[in-house]
């Protein structure tokens, strides 16, 4: 029954308007009752891995949940296919895609990966493509789609080249640099790159790629398929797939779209290659095309791919809707990432022009941070013991080079810091304290004690 | 027709050292705490506990489809609330030291119910669905790799699930295989006749030289439902050398005695949405330890790929893992029952026949199937006079009882056998019995289809759209 519909927009097709009157902005209050479910105290500078969702947002997926509950044979049949019509709806319009029938909703990047890995594992077993033809991928790309690529291009006889991008790094050229040699070596002896995979914003650490200009040369390098894994990108920075032009492109929306876990898009651009992917959860509307086939894949909770309409009620809160949410975090993050370097005496991981929300701030060298192992101990030593949640990144030593050098030695570890409508200056003094107290007391990461 | 509060229980008392799962890294793991070891049981739930606890169903709806999507009481939906506010709290935490130990936890419990032999043959996965896939992509592999040759056959019953047939389709087919399905009788009088057309379909498969790689039984089919005798199914698959024997027992664990051991499968998969209580959406999926299944991977590969398929199932990529951590709330809620989920079942059997008789006798048809072979759903023969003549009229009829009447039940369309004439039952429908049912449901029913006969309603005269 429509008029129990708990979606708030009213229209399926409402657009990303802006707020007209700034007495109507969401007031700081509201905003912090918002995300009072976070554990107070903890300064939560990790919007990056898990994301956010506000509680207004979470409000409406309760009433989703609960309507299932209470019919679901009706929910199924009258309500739930057209709930999720809509929110494609309103992501085709914020993503600038030409048709609702590009736009798939899956639950994560995760998911993204295997459908797009699926097919061209399937090319590879059914001999269009050779043994030898390649999957090209960033060396630094997220390790889930890593090892898709091992589960269902390895696997089936295909090869790998990885892209070595400079970290830190200092210009967009310096990517497009090894990108193009990556290319070169992918097409040596006369094979064919299938695949280019090609991070937008990368994970750890966490750099934004300059996508479109690597499409291009993709393009001109006639590369199969290019498939974007923007996990980050919704929410951070402007995305247009047309102008991106990739073949496939993916984005979570729960990390910093404010929608509950988990729920993110898959755009295929209409083409030979996008009628053939499959959702790999196969239900009775195999066949129907993937957003059909993504839409019902057997009986499970789908609220959190409902609750779009409500989340853009939430952005359109705020002054800028969700463009003033990114300009805002970007400048936020820049300046506590330079406020934290320059605390510590130590460096920015890239330029701010090639961050968004999130950044990489590097460590005191004095910290001793020389493994994945120390790296995690000192995670969790300033999640137990300072109350701060921040990802950190170890930095291996390239052969024969000193890294980076900073006031006392070389800088091997990162914070990777983001910034989100909920964080306050108080959160990076926080991890600011926390470090400086550590060097302070002549701790190195291996002698961190946690419980 | 409410449960009788006997003294003597007979409960399933959680196993200790179930409810203690998880390592001693981790850091601020909340390890459940053990159980209290009970002077009294807890106490039975009345039936007005049972309706408070059914108390988010619409009241307006005679809810008998409990097969399709299942049901949740509200004490298991707090505790997935809360566990769900746990994460949003501060998910890092909960990611790095909460869940894999609670997946673990349920993951024990399971394995205790269904007398697994080992925690690591116990995967939990969203869905049956998701389990086919897993079963069957291995299957593809086999082909694509040449372990297989092009021909050789996989075997899955005709009424199948739509899913699991296009999962075949998908996997299976498209990687060359070669699919048989096992025609069964409906309405069918006794298991021998399912016993005798699937060893026939068997030999169908190894014709030519052709070795049958996989078979896929369900154990209580979907539509039309029947209990399948799986055990000798599964016992004729090792006699005629089949590989792999899949069981779909998505209406397995809560509805039918789900025992890995004595049915012998390969791979068991059932989910707890539908008749455990679980809130959607939860499988298990049972894989025996075997070498012939250690390349089983979840399909969705995330950095646990390679680390066994129960490890790679507990993180396929962040998303909301909380329904399967509310499985030791689960089990409370059943012990709540008389006899535990044994007492449930056995009850919804008889009481799902009690109605069964009562509908097929107020309007002059016949049960699908005898009592011994149906669980806590069953086939009730509509009214010939109905002229339900396709899968449109049987959809078009069920719309009909939802709105029109407040009654919510599926429809299956059994098209009439070669030679039968006029006045047969084509239409069943199939009703189901779960705790929160009354007798006023049934009974609405009944007086729906009355109605409909008494206004000389038919298929016929419905819309075409």
């Amino acid at each position: 029954m429509e008029h129990e519909d708990p979606r708030n927009s009213e229209s399926p097709h409402r657009s990303s308007k802006k707020p007209k009157f700034s007495s109507n902005y969401i007031p700081e209050s509201e905003i912090r009752d918002e995300f009072s479910h976070h554990q107070p105290r903890v300064a939560r500078i990790n919007n990056g891995s898990f994301g956010s969702c506000p509680g207004s947002v979470l409000a409406a997926q309760r009433r989703w949940q609960l309507q299932f509950l209470r019919q679901p044979d009706a929910f199924y049949f009258n309500t739930l296919r057209n709930g999720i019509t809509a929110s494609r709806m309103i992501i085709k319009d914020l993503i600038n895609a030409d048709h609702v029938d590009e736009v798939s909703l899956v639950d994560n990047a995760t998911t993204a990966a295997a459908i797009v890995l699926q097919q061209i594992g399937h090319s590879f077993a059914e001999g269009k493509f050779k043994k030898s033809d390649t999957v090209l991928m960033l060396h630094c790309a997220y390790q889930a789609v890593k090892k898709s690529i091992q589960a269902y291009v390895t696997r089936a006889g295909g090869s790998v080249v990885e892209v070595r991008l400079p970290f830190p790094v200092n210009s967009e050229e310096e990517i497009i640099s090894e990108f193009k040699k990556s290319i070169t070596e992918g097409k040596s002896n006369g094979r064919k790159i299938r695949l280019a995979i090609i991070d937008h914003i990368t994970s750890m650490p966490s750099v934004v790629i300059p996508v479109k200009e690597l499409v291009r040369v993709c393009r001109e390098e006639g590369i199969d398929q290019v498939f974007v894994d923007a996990a980050h990108a919704i929410g951070s920075l402007k995305v247009d797939v047309k102008e991106i032009g990739a073949d496939f492109y993916v984005s979570n929306l729960h990390k910093w779209f404010f929608c509950p876990p988990s729920v993110a898009f898959l755009h295929c651009k209409k083409s030979n290659a996008s009628s053939d992917v499959h959702h790999p959860v196969v239900s009775h509307e195999y066949g129907n095309g993937l957003p059909i086939e993504s839409s019902w894949i057997g009986t499970r909770d789908y609220s959190s791919q409902l609750v779009i309409p409500a989340v853009l009620e939430f952005v359109n809160r705020f002054e800028g809707g969700i463009e003033g949410i990114m300009e805002r975090n970007h400048e936020q993050v820049v300046k506590m990432g330079k406020m934290l370097a320059e605390s510590w005496g130590t460096n920015l991981g890239s330029p701010p022009e090639m961050c968004t929300v999130m950044i990489m701030v590097g460590l005191p060298s004095r910290l001793c941070l020389n493994s994945e192992e120390d790296a995690s101990r000192l995670r969790s030593y300033l999640r137990d013991c300072h109350e701060v949640e921040v990802p950190i990144f170890y930095q291996v030593p390239k052969d024969g080079e000193d890294g980076v050098r900073a006031n006392d030695g070389c800088i091997t570890g990162y914070v990777r810091i983001s910034h989100q409508v909920y964080n306050t200056l108080d959160d990076y003094e926080k991890l600011r304290d926390a470090i400086n107290q550590i060097v302070e007391d002549g701790k190195t990461c291996e002698m961190l004690c946690i419980e | 027709m409410a449960s009788s509060l006997h003294s003597n229980n007979t409960q399933i008392c959680p196993n200790p050292t179930a409810l203690n799962g998880g390592s001693a890294a981790d850091g601020n793991s909340q390890i459940s705490k053990k159980p209290r070891l009970y002077a009294d049981p807890p106490p039975l739930f009345t039936p007005s506990d049972i309706m408070s606890e059914f108390s988010h169903h619409d009241p307006a709806v005679a809810r008998i489809n409990n097969g399709s999507f299942g049901c949740c009481p509200s004490s298991v939906l707090s505790a997935q609330y809360q566990l769900q506010l746990q994460w949003l709290r501060q998910p890092d935490n909960f990611y790095f030291n909460q869940l894999q130990p609670k997946i673990i936890q349920s993951r024990t419990i399971i394995k205790d119910i269904i007398n697994a032999d080992h925690v690591d043959e116990v995967s939990i996965v969203d869905n049956a669905t998701t389990a086919a896939a897993i079963v069957l992509q291995q299957i593809a592999w086999g082909f694509a790799e040449g372990k297989f040759c092009r021909g050789d056959a996989a075997v899955m019953l005709h009424y199948a699930y739509g899913a699991v047939k296009k999962s075949v389709e998908a996997y299976v087919m498209r990687a060359g295989g070669y699919v048989i399905e096992v025609p069964l009788p409906f309405p069918v009088s006794s298991a021998d006749e399912i016993v005798k057309e699937f060893r026939q379909a068997l030999r169908r498969g190894k014709q030519n030289g052709r070795k049958v790689r996989l078979a896929v039984i369900d154990h209580v089919t979907s539509m039309p439902t029947v209990v399948i005798p799986v055990k000798e199914l599964v016992t004729i698959c090792r006699e005629e050398g089949v590989d792999q024997v899949f069981v779909d027992a998505a209406h397995g664990i809560g509805c039918v005695d789900v025992d890995m051991k004595q049915i012998g499968a390969d791979f068991y998969t059932s989910n707890l949405h539908k008749w455990f209580f679980c809130p959607p959406s939860v499988a298990f999926l049972y894989c025996k330890k075997s070498t012939n299944n250690s390349d089983l991977h979840h399909p969705v590969v995330s950095h646990e790929y390679g680390n066994g398929l129960a490890i790679e199932s507990a993180w396929i990529g962040t998303r909301d893992y909380s329904s399967y951590l509310v499985v030791p709330k689960v089990l409370e809620f059943i012990n709540r029952f008389e006899g535990g989920i044994e007492g449930i079942k056995k009850r919804n059997h008889e009481y799902v026949v009690e109605m069964g008789q009562m509908l097929v006798k107020a309007w002059g048809t016949r049960l699908g199937c005898p009592p011994e072979m149906c669980s806590s759903m069953v086939m009730v023969g509509l009214p010939a006079c109905l002229g339900i003549s396709s899968d449109h009229d049987a959809l078009e009829l069920r719309t009909c009882l939802r709105d029109k009447f407040g009654v919510e039940v599926p429809i299956y369309y059994g098209p009439p056998k070669d030679g039968e004439e006029g006045g047969v039952v084509t239409g069943y429908a199939r009703i189901s019995y779960q705790v929160y049912n009354k007798v006023e449901d049934y009974y609405k029913f009944r007086d729906a289809i009355n109605q409909l006969v008494d206004n000389a309603f038919t298929c016929a005269s419905l819309p075409i759209s």
